[in-house]
């Protein structure tokens, strides 16, 4: 089959032994609590790379950090300021193992990086970055991305990727960079047959079939645009919400970011950005104390609606990639598919 | 804990925080639960969704209060006399748990002549609720298989602290919610290794695992193990050092990590004792308004410098490592320790904490099966743990109450210190706030904490407020018979008219100049609940 | 990038928290999925965990008071005239006159070994900390 091509899992670990002499390896890693994380691989034989279950966190951090310093100035005299921003190394990075629905976000956060403002700090962590990306055979328990129309299985927007079809890989790609590493690598890859290629779309049927929920993201979504959600929701809603914040910075596509000066000496500083929240009542609160959303009434109202309506206004897309991570998180249980649920009449 | 330890022999939560979850009927007593315990709310509000029902008692509308089933906004203070309306409706409805009671307490005949003396509608006076709304407190409670209580400072910080404490675990014993998986009496505890701490013995009257100084016994084991004679006069608590004033009983003091110049009661005391010390040592990681006062200040690595073990509310004692060396000249106070005691002439050489985590696993039974290998390669261990094959405790008194049978000690009304008068006629309530921790040196130099919650507010009734000409952002002066600060208001009716709240986190108002050296006589607990003070728009 | 799991200091929950750190530097705080109390998430403190840790007010130098003004020193000098007057009070009124509070913000650790030093190195129960605040 044309541009199809077969690894067997065998050979992963020796691929990513040779990928890692020119990148840094980054991969769901199973750490010694039992927690499964991306992470930096500093050694491949100690490490337990993780690909059954879910990361318990997405690649938003590697590309936009909860905290990072843009600039440091100095002003030795009043009316002189230098500025510096830390020119970082960026060695050629790898990322495995990428679901789909994670991956969908790096490509929604490219867009919300560089479409109206190119952000500088963003697109320089961005470069000279590989997405492996792996599709997913079984859903997890709060997934929901055949709601968000971006999984379980993705056709574009990564390098290389993977279907497990049990003793072997099947692999695409969809970039030059991938294809350059299967030319470069060609002993670990042969070209795939028709079998594997309906192997393949077994898997995609199956997988399919695997949602342990039905989501109406898109009839939500209608209601949204046309205001009929029934305000008992957003009160019921934003009175569970305990105002953690953890939604948003669990969530893969959120970001909405903060920007502050710290003093650092007596004339100097730096310019610090980190995460942020549209649920926090600073997010709104202007000078004066005036808050035009109350917090206790419509607190959460701005996430759902940014995710399923402007963006939907927008690009014709819910800017939600169904990965769940916020559903059992939730202090409150406020999360995006109880609102859906709520938002079309279910019982929850 | 004075209070759980004379009931139940054993100070400290009886669950699991995730045994909360599990409940059937949750009654949250003197706790904000949803801003100072936040995870242990999540377990409240899901078991909500599961059907629970949730009594919340409290002063104020909380967002527990707004929540909940039942909410008895009681007037401040009278815990004991609701309690105990509650328990004799419990025995007059026949909904007590008569084969628990006769097989591990003693004393019930006590509580019970107690209860008897009881005028219901006396106590509908006192408490300022309604007897209906007490009544349907108690029939949910009594009848429910699985009820949880949890608890805090609400409750401890009283002059009858200690007998608020009784009435609790005597309603938790007479309804047999105690000796089960999912059901308990949960003390929640404010700072993150108070628990630890106090298991620690640095507490004047114990050794580590609660073994006291004036028992021969005890002593002479640690003497033992240490090489030393060791005094066997229980020393002075907090309240008695910092407190002393000028002609108080300390020439010299060591503090490591506190802040009592915000956190004690009535600062100015706390002001002249420090200041009248021939000699002060603190260590810290800020310049907190206490080791400003000091002779010697001796900078401490964070918690993400070190490794050691801190002790959660649940009874867990779980792994703190290093993240980071430590910032500059910082040490970690182990390593402050170590060179202070050796330059005292009392050397101690351990090469890391998990040698000291061997010593006390020997000298503490409670810690007897606790080494770092065991805590690293688990979620970390809950005592009491007697030895290296135990796994742990989950839940407390099992088949029997640590001090054998539970003691059912009838606790009577005790009125507040200091209630509203003619001059002072607000009744003040301190507490904390989501935002901020403790007495803030370490949430205040987070932006994004101090962007939510970044000054202290008063919040007042609006009725109040309307009297007073007082309208949200106003600034107000607040004194008490001790002291006086200006505080900014915000009108809400989740406080009843007549009373206000605040918080002590913030230094610019160090509402602990205005609080009362009142304390409940066992614990040495302040009563931080309740002063009375006036109020005059700025 | 490395993520270490630690415990939480805000309260007596004791979250389960990954410190997220990157060349020296503490940059972030995320919960730790199966922690039993965490359980993948924190309140707000938790996520805002690492901001203090590198706040330019840290203490990084002993401080001494001179002429009424607390001055940096060197550790040897910190150390030795706080021995010294710790210790001169101590054994002048036979432990009576120094007390030490302890911190519910230490570890076990720490609280084990100030404990220790009062009773055996100072002679003195007069040792207590912050439970009742």
């Amino acid at each position: 089959m044309k541009d199809k091509y077969i690894l067997k899992k065998d050979h992963l670990l020796p691929l990513l032994r040779k990928l890692k002499k020119k990148h840094r390896l980054i991969a769901p890693l199973q750490n010694l609590h039992g927690d499964t994380l991306f992470t930096e691989i500093d050694q491949l034989d100690n490490v337990r790379l993780d690909l059954a279950n879910q990361p318990q966190n997405s690649l938003k951090r590697f590309f936009f950090p909860q905290q990072e310093v843009l600039f440091t100035y100095r002003n030795p005299t009043s009316d002189s300021y230098r500025f510096e921003t830390a020119a970082e190394e960026r060695p050629p990075s790898l990322y495995f193992g990428v679901r789909p629905c994670d991956l969908s976000a790096v490509l929604y956060m490219d867009v919300v990086f560089s479409k109206n403002a190119r952000d500088p700090h963003y697109l320089h962590r961005r470069q000279n970055t590989i997405l492996v990306g792996l599709n997913c055979n079984a859903p997890f328990a709060n997934c929901f991305c055949n709601a968000t129309r971006n999984g379980p299985f993705i056709d574009f927007g990564f390098d290389l990727q993977l279907t497990d079809l049990g003793d072997r890989f099947l692999v695409e790609f969809d970039r030059s960079q991938g294809q350059e590493i299967i030319r470069e690598w060609q002993q670990f890859f042969a070209a795939a047959d028709e079998t594997d290629v309906k192997a393949q779309y077994q898997a995609f049927l199956e997988a399919r079939g695997r949602f342990s929920q039905q989501v109406h993201l898109d009839l939500a979504a209608r209601r949204l645009a046309d205001d009929q959600v029934p305000e008992s929701v957003w009160q019921d809603l934003s009175m569970r919400c305990q105002d953690c914040g953890g939604c948003a910075y669990i969530c893969p596509t959120c970001t909405c970011f903060t920007i502050r000066d710290r003093q650092t000496g007596d004339h100097e500083g730096e310019r610090i950005r980190s995460w942020d929240a549209c649920t926090f009542s600073g997010f709104t609160r202007m000078a004066g104390d005036h808050n035009p959303v109350d917090r206790q009434m419509r607190g959460i109202e701005k996430r759902f609606r940014h995710k399923l309506q402007f963006d939907m206004e927008k690009d014709n897309r819910p800017s939600c990639v169904g990965c769940g991570r916020c559903v059992n998180i939730c202090f409150g249980g406020t999360d995006i598919v109880l609102f859906i649920k709520m938002t079309c009449g279910e019982n929850p | 804990m004075a209070g759980l330890a004379t009931t139940f022999g054993s100070g400290a939560m009886t669950n699991s925080i995730n045994e909360i979850e599990n409940a059937q009927v949750m009654l949250v007593i003197g706790s904000n639960t949803s801003e100072a315990h936040p995870q242990v709310a999540r377990r409240i509000f899901a078991a909500m969704d599961r059907g629970a029902r949730l009594i919340v008692v409290d002063p104020r509308r909380t967002l527990m209060a707004k929540r909940a089933d039942i909410h008895l906004a009681l007037r401040p203070g009278t815990d004991i006399p609701l309690l105990n309306a509650m328990m004799r409706i419990i025995l007059d409805d026949n909904l007590a748990d008569d084969l628990f009671i006769e097989m591990r307490t003693e004393n019930f005949y006590g509580l019970r002549d107690m209860l008897f003396r009881i005028d219901l509608d006396e106590t509908a006076r006192i408490t300022g609720v309604e007897l209906a709304g007490i009544r349907a407190a108690a029939r949910l409670y009594g009848r429910a298989q699985k009820a949880v209580i949890c608890y805090c400072l609400g409750i401890t910080q009283h002059v009858c602290g200690t007998g608020n404490v009784q009435a609790i675990a005597n309603l938790a014993m007479l309804t047999g919610n105690v000796e089960k998986e999912d059901t308990g009496v949960d003390p929640l505890r404010g700072q993150n290794n108070v628990q630890g701490a106090c298991d620690m013995g640095a507490l004047p009257n114990v050794f580590p695992s609660y073994q006291q100084v004036d028992i021969d016994d005890f002593r002479e084991k640690f003497e033992r193990a240490w090489h030393v004679p060791l005094p066997s006069q229980p020393g002075l608590t907090l309240m008695e050092m910092t407190h002393g004033g000028k002609d108080g009983p300390l020439k010299a003091m060591f503090i490591m990590g506190e802040n009592p110049m915000l956190s004690d009661p009535v600062i100015a005391r706390v002001r002249e004792t420090l200041d009248n010390l021939e000699f002060l040592l603190v260590a810290d990681i800020f310049l907190t308004e206490t080791a400003a006062r000091a002779h010697v200040v001796l900078p401490a690595a964070s918690f993400a410098e070190k490794t050691g073990t801190f002790t959660n509310s649940e009874r867990r004692v779980q792994m703190v490592r290093r993240v980071i060396p430590p910032l500059g000249q910082s040490r970690t106070d182990a390593d402050i320790i170590m060179e202070l005691s050796g330059r005292l002439g009392y050397a101690m050489d351990y090469e890391s904490p998990a040698e000291i985590m061997e010593e006390i696993a020997m000298l503490a039974p409670i810690y007897g099966g606790m080494q770092h290998d065991r805590l690293e390669n688990s979620w970390g261990l809950q005592w009491p743990c007697w030895d290296r094959s135990h796994p742990g405790t989950p839940f407390l008194h099992k088949y029997y109450f640590t001090r054998g049978k539970g003691r059912f000690v009838p606790a009577e009304y005790k009125p507040p210190d200091e209630l509203p008068d003619d001059d002072y006629p607000f009744l003040l309530i301190t507490g904390r706030i989501y935002h901020q921790y403790h007495t803030g040196t370490m949430t205040r130099r987070s932006a994004q904490l101090c962007r939510e919650a970044g000054e202290a507010l008063l919040q007042l009734h609006p009725e109040d407020g309307r009297r007073l000409g007082v309208r949200s952002g106003d600034l107000v002066r607040m004194r008490s018979r001790r002291g006086e600060v200006q505080v900014k208001a915000q009108l809400t009716d989740a406080v009843q008219a007549g009373e206000v709240y605040t918080t002590f986190h913030f230094s610019e108002m160090p509402i602990n100049l205005l609080t009362s050296s009142a304390r409940d006589h066992f614990s040495q607990c302040p009563e931080y609940k309740i002063c009375a003070v006036h109020l005059a728009k700025v | 990038m490395h993520d270490i799991l630690t415990t939480c200091v805000y309260c007596g929950c004791g979250c389960g928290v990954y410190l997220h750190e990157r060349r020296g530097q503490v940059v972030g705080s995320s919960p730790s999925r199966n922690h039993p109390v965490s359980r993948n998430n924190l309140c707000v403190k938790g996520w805002h965990l690492h901001e203090f840790i590198h706040h330019p007010d840290r203490l990084t130098q002993p401080l001494m008071r001179k002429n009424g003004r607390l001055t940096p020193v060197d550790w040897d000098e910190a150390m030795s005239y706080a021995a010294r007057e710790l210790g001169r009070i101590a054994t002048e009124s036979d432990g009576k006159a120094v007390g030490l509070l302890s911190s519910a913000k230490c570890t076990n650790e720490e609280n084990y070994l100030l404990q220790k030093m009062a009773r055996a190195a100072l002679h003195t129960n007069n040792i207590d900390h912050c439970a009742r605040l």
